[in-house]
């Protein structure tokens, strides 16, 4: 038989209702786990439901590691565990200090060394990758904040999980908006759209952007194009078009000044060349449509290749090569005539990735037709098709 | 003999820590991955060869190239693209339609100016004539009073009609590529009949397409019949066909060129000859991720493994690895390890399987006895092998499986030219 141990903590006990108590302490996340157990879902041999927690997800555990083990980390919210009656806690004093509804005292937790999981007297209700990153890190030791009830009862402890876990995240588009005010550490997810969220705040406050307030975004309902629309815009020519150009060497950010100049240049000779379809919302103008803008975004990159020895590109430039287009588009009325047997109207594109596919095939091929080899006699081909 | 390598966006990220297995967390896909060409200082490959279809992606098949990527392709040329300009000895790019991703349909759904537009975009050196693969082999239809169906004659009339309407578009444009007729057949006569046709429209180069599945003898019977009516100039290109063990023969029966995948595929896709030296074939050492094996991650989800249990056996093999590769480890101690966590990872419940599990440990331990003691990764000389030592045998996630397939490239690119007795340096 091995030793028994106990761990003394000081601890908080807090009253949250007449029959309800609940302990607040801290403790080295590395021992967690020799007093803890993470209760998996699994059948039994009789094909019974046990347990409630699912497996750990390692790239959410990376992230998290990657962030303990970083400069100055902080997880402010804490690690929930249910433990079983063999933890006692002892108070100072007698009295629940009135406005805190707390009183300090010191809980105690035995523990064996390498006991069997199913004796261990707490259970993780939440917290397991918290737990899992700080176990699997480099650092020697992290201090977590943990909140604590007691109980024998496991359906007590599975209504706990359900409740933790069944709060609704944060609107992407919310959490997009805040991003540019960030500096720490971000999930990967969230650190690649750091930056085109920044410019697509700039786009949409301002002064001389076509796009001033048009971007619809939490904290500008009245915006009539999807923020995530520009969002993939903006990623798109980050990585494959001329806004490549201008990003830094580790991908993070970039010369911001000329990207938002390029993009005022281009987007404002759009809206000059196409001024009865721009501005109006989604449904009147196919332009301001998630597929109008990708397929006019990568129009963007082309043009932009076309001048790819010049170093200024101005609007008059990319009005002059959009102006042949007008003839070919149908942002607001008539059909698109996508090729033979391909008649579309124009209120039938779709923000989908065939149709995004085929429309910007569509122009990308009119452009090249119309403007590029037209203005290249020596170059110009017989293009059939 | 010029080898193609057929592209379909095999990329390496060279940010990824083997290690930590950690990557650079803003990398761009593909400007800041590395082709084979990239990686290594001399060549693996004379060219490669870029499909329409898996640019375009068709029906059912996706396209391997991102809308921005497809469209960065499209503006600024194949060379630029696949970043081949950079290269310090010159590659050459062909083109083709990619017929196997419409294989299904009763016609190609291209026609030919859509095709040179693509070709002519792309600035390739090389483009193929729209084809249509005839999948039937047979060469008893060759026998009087055998009947071909219907269905393989359509195909190659279509085959070569698409190919006389390419070759009049291609002069008519006056296109920068060199042109390339497609034959399709189904018996050695058949073929030799669509390679007469080609060359009376004018083409000097035929690729021959459809022979995939081909047994050698019958790649060869079709090459002799075709040789009977080859004038001497045509050249011929054999279409991922990748034989080794008869290239001389193939280049006196006119073959100038091939191409092939297999070299890469069988990195990852092949039960045992995974890592490729100049005299034989390896197999991997497989280590899965507990996470990213679907077949784990189920038993783990279901509760019937312990998901600890797992990533306990699966950090015990790697460390078994390095600890063997750096000489810390005898044989037996690692292939004790690599075996109790592919067990692990083999695990059926029903226990009447427990005997053939026990029987494939067994064999699988033998195979890793043998790979273990010649560590034929110490042995080569590439860019790969020499950069992450013992990671390229482990099969494991695509960041060491493509580079275990780039490796074998590299090294079908010598045995190759050792097979046709050429030095490296020269042109083929
Ligand atoms: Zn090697």
């Amino acid at each position: 038989m091995a030793k028994t141990r106990e761990l003394r903590l000081p601890a908080l006990q807090v009253k949250q209702g007449p029959k309800r108590m609940l302990y607040v302490f801290s403790v080295d996340g590395k021992l967690v786990h020799r007093f803890s157990t993470i209760s998996r879902v699994r059948r039994d041999e009789e094909g019974e439901l046990r347990g409630y927690q699912r497996p750990e997800v390692l790239s959410h555990i990376d992230e998290i590691k990657r962030f303990i083990e970083g400069p100055s980390p902080m997880i402010p919210n804490a690690v929930v565990l249910a433990f079983n009656s063999s933890v006692h806690f002892d108070p100072a004093g007698s009295e629940f200090h009135p406005e805190g509804y707390s009183r300090p005292g010191t809980l105690r937790i035995p523990f064996e060394e390498d006991m069997l999981d199913e004796d261990k007297p707490a259970f993780v209700v939440d917290g397991q990758q918290r737990l899992a990153a700080v176990r699997d890190s480099s650092l020697d030791s992290f201090p977590l904040s943990v909140v604590a009830f007691i109980t024998d009862d496991v359906s007590e402890q599975t209504d706990q999980f359900i409740l933790v876990n069944s709060t609704k995240p944060l609107a992407k588009g919310l959490v997009y908006e805040l991003l540019p005010n960030t500096e720490s550490r971000l999930p990967s997810s969230l650190l690649k759209k750091r930056f085109p969220s920044q410019l697509l705040n700039i786009l949409n406050a301002k002064r001389h952007s076509p796009f001033r307030g048009l971007i619809q975004t939490p904290t500008n309902p009245s915006g009539i194009i999807k923020d995530n629309s520009i969002l993939r815009m903006l990623e798109n020519s980050l990585n494959e078009g001329v806004l490549y150009r201008f990003r830094s060497d580790d991908g993070a950010g970039g010369a911001i000044d000329p990207m938002v100049t390029i993009l005022c240049a281009y987007w404002g000779a759009v809206s000059d060349v196409f001024p009865e379809a721009w501005a109006k919302p989604p449904k009147k103008s196919r332009l301001m449509h998630g597929a109008g803008i990708l397929s006019m975004g990568l129009l963007m990159d082309t043009i932009a290749d076309r001048y790819r020895n010049r170093i200024h590109l101005k609007r008059e430039l990319f009005a002059q090569d959009l102006t042949p287009l007008k003839e070919v588009c149908r942002w607001t009325d008539g059909f698109w005539d996508l090729g033979p047997g391909q008649k579309l109207k124009w209120n039938e594109i779709e923000n989908t990735p065939s149709d995004i596919k085929q429309l910007s095939a569509y122009l990308l091929d009119k452009y090249k037709e119309l403007v590029w080899d037209a203005n290249h006699p020596s170059e110009r081909r017989a293009r059939g098709g | 003999m010029k080898f193609f390598f057929p592209d379909s966006q095999d990329l390496v990220d060279p940010s990824f820590d083997f290690e930590t297995e950690r990557r650079a967390e803003l990398r761009v896909r593909q400007r800041d991955d590395l082709y084979a060409h990239e990686v290594f200082r001399s060549r693996a490959y004379d060219g490669l060869l870029v499909s329409k279809g898996i640019v375009d992606g068709y029906g059912q098949v996706g396209s391997r190239y991102t809308i921005g990527q497809k469209h960065r392709l499209l503006r600024n040329g194949v060379k630029e693209f696949l970043r081949i300009d950079k290269v310090p000895y010159p590659l050459e790019v062909m083109g083709d339609c990619g017929a196997f991703t419409y294989v299904k349909e009763k016609v190609p759904p291209y026609t030919a100016d859509e095709v040179i537009n693509f070709y002519s975009d792309c600035r390739f050196d090389y483009g193929l004539s729209v084809d249509h693969v005839i999948l039937s082999y047979q060469p008893d239809w060759d026998l009087k009073g055998a009947k071909p169906p219907d269905e393989v004659k359509d195909r190659q009339a279509l085959t070569l009609s698409l190919a006389e309407e390419f070759w009049t578009r291609c002069k008519a444009r006056k296109e920068g590529f060199i042109p390339i007729g497609v034959a399709q057949g189904w018996s050695p006569k058949s073929y030799a009949h669509a390679v007469k046709e080609l060359q009376a429209m004018g083409y000097s180069y035929i690729a021959l397409g459809g022979m995939v599945p081909l047994k050698t003898a019958e790649v060869l019977a079709s090459l002799e019949k075709i040789a009977e009516v080859r004038k001497p100039k045509t050249r011929l290109h054999l279409l991922g066909v990748t034989r080794l063990d008869h290239m001389n023969a193939f280049a006196t029966l006119g073959v100038a060129s091939i191409d092939g995948t297999s070299p890469l595929r069988q990195a990852f896709k092949d039960a045992s000859d995974n890592y490729y030296t100049l005299s034989r074939t390896y197999s991997a050492i497989r280590i899965p991720q507990v996470e990213g094996n679907a077949k784990l991650q189920k038993k783990i989800s279901s509760g019937v493994i312990r998901q600890e249990t797992a990533r306990k056996l699966e950090k015990a093999a790697l460390s078994a690895m390095a600890a063997f590769n750096n000489g810390k480890l005898d044989i037996d101690a690692a292939v004790e390890a690599l075996t109790e966590y592919e067990e692990l990872c083999a695990e059926s419940t029903p226990k009447e399987k427990k005997a053939s599990a026990a029987k494939s440990r067994q064999s699988r331990a033998d195979v890793y006895r043998e790979v273990l003691s010649d560590q034929p990764w110490k042995k080569c000389g590439c860019e790969v092998c020499r950069s992450i030592g013992h990671h390229v045998i482990l099969f494991r996630g695509a960041e060491r499986n493509r580079r275990r397939g780039f490796h074998n490239v590299w090294v079908f690119y010598r045995k190759l030219r050792s097979e046709l007795g050429l030095r490296l340096e020269d042109a083929a």
